[in-house]
């Protein structure tokens, strides 16, 4: 316990030197970490908000099945819940959906209906719920060759355009955050290389009276994943302003837009990931970097 | 280790020894039997990378509680005599083993262990420039992992030894060379290590100021700890009268008493 309370109150005290004698080097290494950390998180959370847009537009993952005329739709149901891609089908007879159409068009002599049309026009209708929305043209096509199947509709374009639009939008922001990681590494490395420099006599004389390497080299490293902390703390309260921002934003607008947003909406999980994954990338970036300052002055 | 002498009871700031109890040893005599062996040279040779030839098959061996001056002229491998016991170069040929341990094979953290059980005096004092005295002797501690009130029942008694007790938060620039060499000495010892090793502890001082310092080496050479200075000062060596090795253009000779 007292060689606990010894080992952090030098760690303690020699990163806080460091940080000292960093000065404004200490400012370029947590603004890259901070840029970096801000844009990572933005699109980050621009694919989760993506993603749950998809799910809100759900209901167009459902396919539907008109069958030719005569076939039950529950002779078919169980054939189709067989299918790899299908979590769910649901049968529609054609009594059920001449009802709905007639009460949704404001009718309420169902019979007089039927009798002027010389009996039901409608067809049985499976809906057919798809795994993912990549899934859906392939289940689309395997649906149409069913025999006894006439017609298979779904949303195809709006669902494609938005997954391809996520995965796009998750390269691109793939590609900025690598070379944002290299960029930081390097500047912390190069911070924390100069403090080592301007310190290499104390170093030296360490080294000389019997200091273990890692007792000399752990305060370097502690102040790389302070440089990383704090970048990610402050990438996070950006990313908090601008979403706030764009909240009051979005109150102005008319009712359609404010649905959309609702649809924006994180869960309460991914609220509380979001900076624990700034955390984590911030720290290992500033981890990376102090260990390559360190590691050639270490190697003895 | 030392960590060890924490639970014992706060003394008196004038007893030197108590804190150096943790090497005390019987103090040598002429008549005693030969002491145990704490550091050898076997046949050792360094060569540097760039030619310079400094030391030619050195055999040497220093014994538990020896006062051993190594003297010659400069450039005669007296420096790199003192680098191969404290690890800082290796032979190019031969063995130096101190305390047991072959320094050809320590490499890490051992070294850094083995160290801290040799204490070294520099020629040019390695004091850091922005650490007042206080801070350049407690660094030692420090960086060996000693807690604070360790660090501050040592240091009063070693600062009083070498005679800079009313100077301990002055900076190294604002102490004469002499001061300097004592804080140099206090940081060699303040970890209380059974070797001490002096490179021209007295290089840049008047003769008042070196025989002070050896005055200094002496006290503690009678509390145990084995002594080995490097000089060019023959006539110092002459008035201290102990054992004298001397090394001419990288070879050892014995000096007759």
């Amino acid at each position: 316990m007292l060689r606990f309370l010894t080992k952090s109150d030098y760690l303690l005290r020699e990163t806080m030197l460091g940080l000292q004698r960093g000065g404004w080097m200490n400012w370029a290494a947590v603004s890259t970490v901070t840029v970096l950390l801000f844009l990572f998180g933005m699109s980050l959370q621009a694919s989760w908000q993506f993603e749950s847009l998809l799910n809100q537009f759900g209901s167009q993952l459902e396919v539907s099945v008109y069958l030719d005329t005569g076939i039950e739709a529950s002779a078919l149901k169980s054939a189709i819940e067989t299918f790899p891609e299908v979590t769910r089908v649901v049968a529609i007879s054609k009594e059920e959906a001449w009802q709905t159409l007639v009460s949704e068009m404001g009718l309420s002599d169902i019979q007089g209906a039927t009798q002027q049309l010389n009996g039901n026009p409608l067809v049985d209708e499976l809906k057919v719920q798809a795994r993912s929305s990549d899934e859906v043209p392939l289940l689309a096509q395997k649906l149409t060759a069913v025999q006894g199947v006439d017609e298979v509709l779904y949303v195809d374009e709006a669902v494609k355009r938005i997954a391809q639009l996520n995965q796009g939008l998750n390269w691109l922001s793939f590609g900025i955050t690598s070379v944002l990681t290299l960029t930081a590494i390097a500047v912390i490395t190069t911070t924390i290389r100069l403090i080592v420099m301007a310190r290499r006599r104390e170093i030296e004389v360490m080294q000389l009276v019997g200091a273990t390497s890692t007792w000399i080299y752990l305060p370097f490293i502690l102040q790389g994943i302070a440089f990383g902390v704090v970048g990610a703390l402050i990438a996070w309260g950006l990313i908090g302003g601008v979403q706030q921002f764009l909240a009051q934003l979005l109150a102005q607008q008319p009712d359609f837009i404010q649905f959309l947003a609702d649809g924006l909406q994180l869960s309460s999980e991914k609220i509380v990931l979001l900076p624990l994954i700034l955390l984590g990338l911030g720290s290992s970036v500033g981890l990376m970097g102090s260990l390559f300052a360190v590691r050639k002055f270490a190697v003895r | 280790m030392a960590q060890g002498t924490i639970e014992r009871p706060p003394i008196t700031p004038l007893d030197i020894s108590s804190v150096f109890s943790n090497v005390s040893r019987p103090i040598p005599t002429q008549a005693q039997t030969p002491q145990k062996i704490v550091a050898t040279f076997q046949q050792v040779s360094k060569t540097y990378t760039n030619g310079c030839r400094a030391l030619l098959d050195v055999n040497l061996h220093i014994r538990q509680g020896d006062f051993l001056f190594i003297t010659g002229p400069s450039g005669s491998g007296k420096s790199t005599l003192l680098k191969l016991l404290y690890g800082a170069e290796r032979p190019s040929q031969g063995n130096v083993v101190v305390d047991g341990q072959d320094l050809n094979r320590l490499r890490g953290n051992k070294l850094s262990l083995l160290r801290r059980r040799i204490g070294v005096v520099f020629q040019d004092y390695k004091l850091i420039p922005r650490r007042t005295v206080f801070e350049n002797v407690a660094f030692v501690l420090w960086a060996q992992g000693f807690t604070r009130k360790e660090i501050h029942r040592r240091l009063i008694p070693t600062l009083k030894m070498v005679g800079l007790q009313d100077k301990a938060y002055c900076f190294p620039d604002e102490l004469s060379g002499g001061e300097q060499q004592r804080v140099s000495i206090a940081r060699a010892i303040v970890g209380t290590p059974p070797i001490l090793l002096a490179d021209e502890p007295t290089g840049n001082l008047d003769a008042d100021n070196s025989w002070q310092v050896i005055k200094i080496l002496k006290k503690l050479n009678a509390i145990g700890i084995t002594i080995v200075v490097t000089t060019h000062d023959e006539q110092l060596v002459r008035q201290s009268g102990h054992p004298v090795v001397q090394l001419r253009n990288g070879r050892l000779y014995r000096q007759p008493l």
